[in-house]
């Protein structure tokens, strides 16, 4: 099942991987980072990732660290 | 199956410095991966500036050299020089912002270009002087506010803006230019296939290679990082448009 992997401590709060996502499949979480705002999670109930990996391309901190197929 | 994995150039357990949204961090990134593609990591020496950029040999793992106030193309010169009496063939690469590579460094910059010195140099364009807090740089667009032009950018008092990549594209000794953006996936993907081909060129010996990248800078624009990029594709790639500038395999 493909799927992400994301290091909070890295994330910085930016939300570019919620645009990037074609599928929409990243939000925001109820959890706050490093920077005192929201970080993001992965939220992929019906299956949809396809690991194109434009959310992990697309993150300027790399905290997006993985992305499997 | 891994799809997308941190780069290995890229070194463990580092983070960036960067602000939040800073697209130095994915430009940093970008590098790692064609450094990583072009497996060269061993033999690849990069020389940073000073500038949001400062900070390079913090985050990836190659040879480094601090260069600072735009003598980056100089000492860039010197360490391809040196090694390459020594018959060492390494690549060489600048990692420099638009204050850095146009305006205190211009000079070097052009020079190391006309020169056709055989290294690459990549030139963040945030349109301002980003590390001491948003004043007008060499780069900022008419009527662009910034700490130091409070109305906007003048002609009558500031003057115009440098078009770095052009400049750069009639010097004769450059083998490639290149302006991309990172504002959206396909920019990115695109930005990446010139850096790797301004290397490639290095790797070839070819000439000077450069690639100005349009980056956003949310803190000093104070826009959110969305809206940095949203700014970049509707304003900045009007007033700098994208484009590979010279490709002298394709003349």
């Amino acid at each position: 099942m493909a799927h992400i992997e994301i290091n909070s401590n890295l994330c910085k709060s930016c939300y570019l991987c919620i645009n990037a996502c074609p599928f929409g499949l990243i939000k925001k979480s109820a959890e706050t980072g490093k920077t005192g705002e929201y970080t993001v999670e992965f939220y992929d109930k019906e299956k949809k990732c396809t690991a194109c990996a434009s959310c992990a391309m697309s993150c300027p901190d790399i905290a997006i660290t993985g992305v499997f197929k | 199956m891994q799809t997308y994995a941190k780069p290995k150039s890229i070194k463990e357990n580092s983070s960036f410095t960067f602000c939040s949204g800073c697209d130095h961090g994915l430009a940093i990134k970008l590098v790692a991966q064609v450094i990583d593609e072009l497996n060269i990591q061993r033999d690849t020496i990069a020389v940073s500036s000073s500038g949001c950029s400062v900070f390079l040999y913090d985050f990836l793992d190659v040879d480094c050299v601090e260069a600072p106030h735009g003598r980056a193309c100089a000492v860039a010169t010197g360490v391809k020089r040196a090694h390459r009496a020594k018959g060492n063939n390494k690549i060489v690469f600048t990692y420099q912002g638009d204050g850095d590579f146009a305006s205190i460094g211009l000079g070097e910059s052009i020079h190391s270009a006309l020169r056709g010195e055989n290294i690459t140099a990549i030139c963040i364009n945030n349109t301002n002087y980003g590390m001491t807090g948003g004043q007008l740089g060499p780069t900022t667009p008419m009527g662009q506010i910034t700490a130091t032009s409070p109305l906007g950018r003048n002609k009558e008092y500031h003057g115009f803006p440098i078009q770095t990549v052009q400049h750069i594209a009639i010097c004769e000794g450059t083998c490639f230019c290149a302006r991309v953006a990172l504002y959206d996936i396909k920019n990115i993907y695109n930005a990446k296939k010139q850096i790797k081909k301004a290397f490639e060129y290095q790797q070839k010996g070819l000439g000077f290679s450069f690639v100005e990248i349009l980056s956003s800078c949310p803190t000093n624009w104070k826009l959110s990082p969305i809206d940095s990029h949203k700014k970049i594709e509707e304003e900045l790639t009007k007033i700098y448009p994208l484009g590979v500038y010279k490709d002298i395999d394709h003349e």
